[in-house]
């Protein structure tokens, strides 16, 4: 048990049950009267989203999570399947729980999983990751000036807005949170 | 790295602060922070000292969460409306975006003021004092909505209705909170209002609630059965000011400190923090009929300047002297 004073963004609790992950904490004194936490929290399990207001000192039963290294394997629509890479144990997770994470893990990559017990919470995408870019269009004569978009699709299928001198073949950088270009890696 | 500019900006907005009430013949006042004795306050928790003289009994005293008594005491004592910019301190408060323990403080007091016209006042008071960065929206006239309006519009239920422990108890089950079996009205409220109406609060104009429920206690008037003549203020859904037609029976005053004080010492006889000493001579003063506003000049500057974090406003935050 913790205070809900002690609750931090990243801190795993337990509400009627259920794992959810505090992904934004507020503190609000009212004018006259006790303290108190405005949560926002998620679960990893089925993305629903809660909002909680709590008195800083009400208690709110924590939990204990780690962070475990798996290899991605494949997803078969349904699932994503990974692999620990300390005991070759595979674990599947359901892909309507991490929406959109197929078009960001590369097969094959090893991702950093948060799980409470058996229950995978977390699959920690880094901020910043390169992919080589599938498809392009060559860029049309005059299309390489400066602030000049167009399309292209990533070895994962993810579809972003490159700059026009992106050439298929070639890696960029990409904001994984905003699924933005952020330039050009030379290999 | 420190930002000057913030800095700078302050001390303009203090200029502009300071020309207001002077031009309206309000005299500035100069109080201690450091007093033998608080109001007693028990959801603020306080910071103690001791003073100390080799030929006298050593002496605690504690830092003021705000200028209150002694204001109030120069008013009862004849003075003309009065203001002051202080220091004031707030132990146990949690170190987040819009609160530091220290923080700056601006208390006007105005004779024969009610609380209508301190919402006056002080809509042109942010009107002539607002910077030249400051949104447009702080200058507009104040959305005035009563607390029991705000609750119908954002939370979809009759204050009036919910008058006994059990009855708010029950709205906020409703709600989906769960609430402690001992808990009191005050917290059970206010657990609804942060959930569902503070968020909800227009930001495209300075909001001011009034009407407090009178199961809040305070030192200021009942207006009614149900609810007290006190304001608070929200520029983009942040609390900046708060008001009262100051409590003036003396009567009223004693039962608030006896009541007051014996919840607070119950409480921290149980956490074993700091309980101040109490002055019920406070309870004797000839208190006049008059409006106090207390407004967070730390959070009126982060508003103004557009920043999202009290600490961009505070070069010496605590969480940046803790280095937490």
């Amino acid at each position: 048990m913790i205070k809900a004073g002690q609750i931090e963004k990243g801190t795993a609790l337990l509400i009627k049950g259920q794992p959810f992950l505090c992904i934004e904490r507020e503190f609000v004194n009212p004018g006259k009267g006790s303290a108190f936490v405005r949560l926002k929290l998620k679960s990893p399990a089925t993305g629903q989203t809660l909002s909680e207001t709590m008195k800083s000192q009400d208690n709110a039963e924590d939990i204990t999570i780690e962070d475990r290294d798996f290899q991605y394997l494949y997803n078969d629509g349904e699932n994503f399947s990974f692999m620990n890479t300390e005991n070759y144990e595979q674990i599947e997770v359901p892909m309507k729980s991490f929406e959109g994470y197929e078009f960001l893990m590369k097969e094959g990559e090893s991702y950093r999983i948060t799980m409470w017990e058996d229950q995978v919470l977390d699959i920690q995408i880094p901020s910043k990751v390169v992919y080589v870019v599938t498809e392009t269009e060559d860029a049309a004569r005059g299309d390489t000036v400066q602030g000049v978009t167009k399309d292209a699709v990533l070895e994962t299928g993810l579809k972003i807005r490159v700059p026009g001198f992106i050439k298929k073949g070639e890696k960029v950088r990409v904001n994984t949170e905003t699924k933005e270009y952020l330039e050009r890696v030379n290999s | 790295m420190f930002d000057f500019q913030v800095e700078r900006k302050r001390s303009e907005l203090y200029m502009r602060i300071r020309r207001f009430f002077l031009g309206r013949d309000y005299l500035e006042v100069f109080t201690p922070t450091l007093s033998t004795s608080l109001i007693p306050e028990p959801t603020i928790r306080n910071f103690e000292t001791e003073f100390i003289n080799e030929f006298m009994p050593r002496r605690k005293m504690y830092l003021i969460p705000s200028p209150e008594i002694f204001m109030k005491r120069m008013i009862a004592e004849g003075s003309p409306s009065i203001f002051q910019i202080s220091q004031c301190f707030r132990n146990a408060e949690q170190l987040g975006t819009i609160h530091n323990p220290e923080f700056s403080m601006l208390e006007y007091y105005s004779l024969d003021f009610d609380e209508e016209d301190s919402i006056a006042l002080t809509h042109e008071f942010l009107k002539e004092t607002a910077l030249e960065e400051a949104d447009g929206k702080i200058r507009k006239k104040p959305l005035v909505m009563s607390v029991k309006e705000a609750v119908w519009q954002y939370s979809h239920f009759d204050l009036d209705e919910a008058q006994s422990v059990e009855k708010i108890r029950i709205e906020a089950e409703k709600r989906g909170h769960v609430i402690p079996s001992d808990e009191a009205w005050d917290d059970t409220f206010n657990r609804i209002f942060i959930t569902d109406v503070e968020p909800s609060l227009p930001k495209d104009s300075p909001v001011i609630l009034k009407d407090y429920p009178v199961q809040i206690d305070c030192l200021a008037e009942k207006k009614n059965d149900f609810y007290r003549a006190r304001w608070e203020m929200y520029i983009d859904g942040i609390e900046i000011a708060n008001c009262y037609r100051e409590e003036t029976d003396k009567r009223r005053t004693r039962e608030y400190y006896e009541k007051e004080y014996a919840i607070l010492k119950c409480e921290r006889e149980k956490s074993g923090e700091v309980i101040p000493a109490v002055d019920y001579s406070f309870c004797d003063i000839e208190m006049r009929k008059s409006s106090g506003v207390a407004i967070g000049l730390d959070r009126l500057l982060m508003v103004e300047l557009g920043k999202n974090d009290i600490e961009d406003v505070l070069p010496f935050s605590f969480r940046k002297m803790m280095n937490v």
